[in-house]
């Protein structure tokens, strides 16, 4: 797209730029229209990984395709800009392979609940040791708007102009079920919340999912607008128990005045934790320590 | 040869016919010979199906199993007789004799026996029963038999049967007393001139001998190249790729994860390939199929990883128990768009070993997705393999970029080199920091769609691959036969080149001037080997196991000349009789004799 920055780009990267945490963004200016929640996010991202003190080289960024999924090119990290759907699967080689890594997954309402919905549940019930963050803006921005897996019934968009006659799925029902450590909703109208969520996700020692609340401001003018979700979105109650599993599903029904914050956490041996006791049961202890050693040697080659 | 004898053991599904055949070629192996041994049985897991276990012993490694057996075991007669014309004329054919209930006229095999074969009216099931108290034994009273009959020693048999059977004694108590049972009577008989079995070959010094099935030897290659992670869905007839490997990696303090499905497994393995791992999955033409998608994300984005797929008949579900070579295509041409990768197919399992390993140093070494195509054929195939004392595989053959000091432009992860591999980084390596992306890129990784730079990264993946042809240490293709000009030159891959090599020195026993070239990596082609082969042809004969001549398909594309295509989907291996005769035919011979 060459040298054409838009005025509202190179303002958003003086803002970077002023806020501190530029290195871990890439020099690369957003490719989101104007007005869109997704800068909230990355914003949000490079400052949790900042708070955490993550080198920048030990921070993987794995995404799907989509709009969210173009999250990789702005952040100043190594990345994965994957297929259509298939972030988890990546992210499970990357951070399996190396364990010492910072795995952050992220992508739409398409790419993780309908062409990527298979691998969800398996992420999750093995307890990878990685942050999904799931920006949901309830609409396939990056082919111009149809209706996604998360879109209101009754939303008209170029591929139902007769209605959507689907109803929505409840992600965090579905993450809740699907046996996920930790559970909570943001929204990109909120930075601070946001911050301070994906912060927390990327503290937890498991399978964070973080479903981020987003409005799509060019293709939905009706549903999801900052002005119509400003109204319906609520705190969870202050007495809400997040190691309250039956709570937490109670919360999440109530889809219609979505409820942000931390729904559930627990904590769990995660997939390493697994490959390692088997390693010990094998009897490869020591041969772990070798392959650790390996992997250690490769990153100060060069 | 002082020995080449070929045994098969015809039963049904619960007779012992492949746990019979298991244990011989087990005690064959120990005694020093060398063997070849696939089996046929039933896709059902319980039921009547026809299983039949097949082992060639000989001093020097074969290649192929021979048209004709010299020994043919009934365990099954109404499964038996359609393949009593298996053994060859003064074979022997040893069946149960005792006591034969009302049978329909022709149900017992003594009908149909030749009367240049050799019957052996043996009393199985009386001495199963005598000797153990049940019928059960009566595959093991028939080793028995066929170690008195042919005067080997009973403890190498003693000693197979022990170690499949460890650790239940009452078991191997039964099966010694059942196995000395068929031995004296076995002995009793005339020893045959005609099948004999000669002192077994001296061992040879250094390398160790084993006796593996092609899956296990693909195993055994991953583990010496030092595979790091292995992601995979189980599916015939690679299962037991990802079985061996989840019992064997952890011992190594490696990691194996079963995914939820063939594209998460290619996409962990990708993952892993990306932070430097040595990572590999196994599949299936029908787990190939899913997995083509992400193999193009392997192969413009240029991270390593290994694929092996043993091929069964298709399409579809096809037939999971059956060998077929018809997924050549898809693993070279398969996903969309210009996705050059590189397919390197074994054709014994010796060379499912070194593929097994050299496809890791491949992947690293041109940055690619690298496909070992095998078949049920192969990867099922029993044979033994003398393996090196050191592991003939690399253990790094990444090019890694110096990162030190960071670039303030960014990190050229994709740069244009004279050679097409560019240095790469890994995470954690500091200053090395890019994005590996399936859009269309720039020399940082950057999306890029512009004309110019389509055509330079499409030229550099292409063009990047050709080197592999030369990659060290490794054979992608080599001639057997008659040196020079040939009346017939016969151009095979994978599983079938053994049948393809044996009908080629038979047809050189006949005075045909013959020759046969082996052609393992598929992709890149050796279009000049290929070629030079040709032009010494009169006749080039191509035979496969695929309706389409698919690699005969690949190779015309690349060497204008014609060829016969001997195309066959019988799910089962080529005959290696057939061969001879389009070999015959090709030269303008007319057969000495019909066969039989």
């Amino acid at each position: 797209m060459g040298d054409i920055r838009p005025v509202y780009l190179e303002e958003k990267l003086k803002e970077v730029e002023d806020s501190g945490r530029l290195g871990y963004r890439s020099k690369a200016l957003p490719t989101w229209c104007p007005g869109c929640g997704y800068f909230a996010i990355v914003d949000a991202v490079a400052a949790a990984l900042c708070e955490q003190c993550v080198p920048y080289e030990d921070a993987v960024v794995v995404s799907g395709i989509g709009c969210s999924s173009r999250f990789p090119f702005f952040m100043n990290t190594y990345g994965m800009h994957t297929l259509h759907g298939r972030a988890l699967p990546v992210a499970t080689g990357v951070k399996t392979a190396n364990p010492a890594l910072t795995v952050v997954a992220v992508g739409g309402d398409g790419d993780g609940f309908a062409i990527g919905g298979g691998h969800v549940p398996h992420a999750a019930r093995r307890n990878l040791n990685i942050t999904y963050l799931l920006f949901d803006n309830g609409i396939y921005g990056l082919t111009k708007g149809q209706t996604s897996p998360t879109s209101a019934t009754g939303f008209r968009t170029t591929t139902s102009p007769y209605d959507n006659t689907d109803r929505p799925i409840n992600p965090l029902m579905l993450l809740l079920s699907y046996g996920a450590s930790w559970v909570g909703q943001s929204y990109a109208g909120k930075p601070e919340h946001l911050r301070r969520m994906v912060a927390a996700a990327l503290a937890h020692r498991g399978f964070s999912y973080l479903h981020i609340i987003s409005p799509c401001v060019t293709f939905d003018k009706t549903h999801r607008t900052y002005v119509n979700l400003g109204t319906k979105i609520r705190d969870l109650p202050a007495d809400h128990d997040p190691t309250d599993k039956l709570g937490a599903l109670r919360e999440a029904m109530n889809d219609a005045t979505p409820a942000i914050g931390l729904y559930y956490r627990e904590e769990r041996p995660t997939l390493d934790d697994a490959l390692d006791t088997i390693v010990e049961r094998a009897g490869g202890t020591a041969a772990r320590e070798r392959v650790t050693q390996k992997q250690a040697g490769r990153k100060t080659r060069g | 040869m002082s020995t080449d004898i070929q045994i098969a053991i015809v039963g049904s599904a619960g007779d012992g016919t492949i746990a019979a055949g298991d244990i011989l070629r087990r005690a064959m192996a120990e005694m020093g010979y060398r063997v070849i041994s696939f089996d046929v049985y039933p896709p059902e897991i319980r039921g009547f199906g026809k299983c039949i276990a097949r082992l060639r012993v000989t001093d020097e490694q074969a290649y192929s199993l021979k048209p004709q057996s010299d020994v043919l075991v009934s365990l099954d007669d109404s499964h038996a007789i359609p393949h009593v014309n298996e053994a060859r004329e003064w074979g022997a054919v040893i069946y149960e004799g005792g006591s034969v209930g009302p049978l329909a006229e022709g149900a017992h095999i003594s009908a149909h026996i030749d009367p240049g074969q050799i019957p052996y009216n043996a009393p199985i099931r009386e001495l199963s029963e005598k000797s153990t108290g049940s019928a059960r034994s009566r595959n093991v009273v028939v080793l028995g038999y066929i170690a008195g009959l042919f005067r080997l020693s009973v403890d190498p048999f003693l000693r197979a049967l022990n170690s499949k059977f460890k650790g239940k004694a009452d078991v191997a108590k039964k099966n010694e007393a059942a196995l000395r049972a068929g031995f004296e009577e076995g002995a009793r008989w005339f020893r045959l001139d005609d099948i004999a079995f000669g002192p077994p070959p001296a061992k040879n010094g250094g390398a160790t001998v084993e006796m593996i099935s092609g899956n296990a030897a693909v195993v055994r290659g991953a583990l010496d190249a030092g595979i790091d992670n292995f992601f995979g869905y189980p599916i015939t007839p690679a299962t037991s790729i990802m079985e061996r490997l989840a019992s064997e990696m952890p011992k190594h303090g490696t990691r194996l994860v079963q995914t939820e499905d063939e594209i998460s497994a290619i996409g962990a393995t990708i993952g892993a390939g990306f932070t430097g791992a040595r990572a590999a999955t196994a599949t299936s033409g029908p787990g190939l199929a899913l997995m083509a998608e992400m193999l193009g994300l392997g192969v413009i984005a240029e991270i390593p990883s290994v694929v092996y797929v043993s091929q069964r008949g298709g399409p579809s579900t096809g037939m999971p128990t059956k060998t077929e070579q018809s997924d050549l295509n898809m693993a070279v041409h398969g996903g969309h768009g210009d996705a050059p990768r590189i397919v390197i197919a074994p054709t014994n399992v010796e060379g499912c070993y070194r593929c097994g390993g050299k496809a890791f140093e491949m992947a690293e070494a041109y940055q690619t997705p690298v496909i070992v195509l095998l078949d049920l054929y192969l990867s099922n195939r029993y044979e033994t393999v003398p393996f090196p004392a050191q592991p003939p595989f690399e253990a790094d053959t990444n090019r890694y970029a110096d990162t030190r000091g960071g670039k303030a432009a960014g990190f050229k992860r994709y740069a244009l080199t004279e050679g097409h591999v560019s240095p790469r980084s890994i995470p954690g390596q500091a200053g090395g920091m890019h994005v590996a992306t399936g859009l269309e890129h720039n020399e940082l990784g950057r999306p890029n769609d512009q004309s110019a730079m389509h055509t330079a990264m499409s030229r550099k993946r292409h063009e990047k691959l050709k080197a592999a042809l030369k990659h060290p240490d490794f054979t992608a293709y080599k001639r057997f036969g008659d040196e020079g000009p040939v009346e017939v030159g016969v151009i095979a891959w994978g599983s079938t080149f053994g049948e393809a090599l044996e009908a080629m020195i038979l047809a050189r026993e006949e005075g045909i001037r013959c020759a046969a070239l082996k052609v393992v990596m598929i992709s890149p082609f050796p279009t000049e080997a290929v070629a030079a082969f040709m032009a010494d042809s009169g006749a080039t004969l191509v035979p496969e196991l695929n309706y389409q001549g698919q690699f005969a398909g690949i190779l015309q594309a690349h060497v204008a000349r014609p060829v016969t295509r001997l195309a066959r989907v019988t799910g089962e291996p080529m005959e290696v009789g057939e061969i001879l005769a389009e070999i015959r035919r090709l030269a303008g011979r007319t057969p000495a004799r019909q066969a039989a």
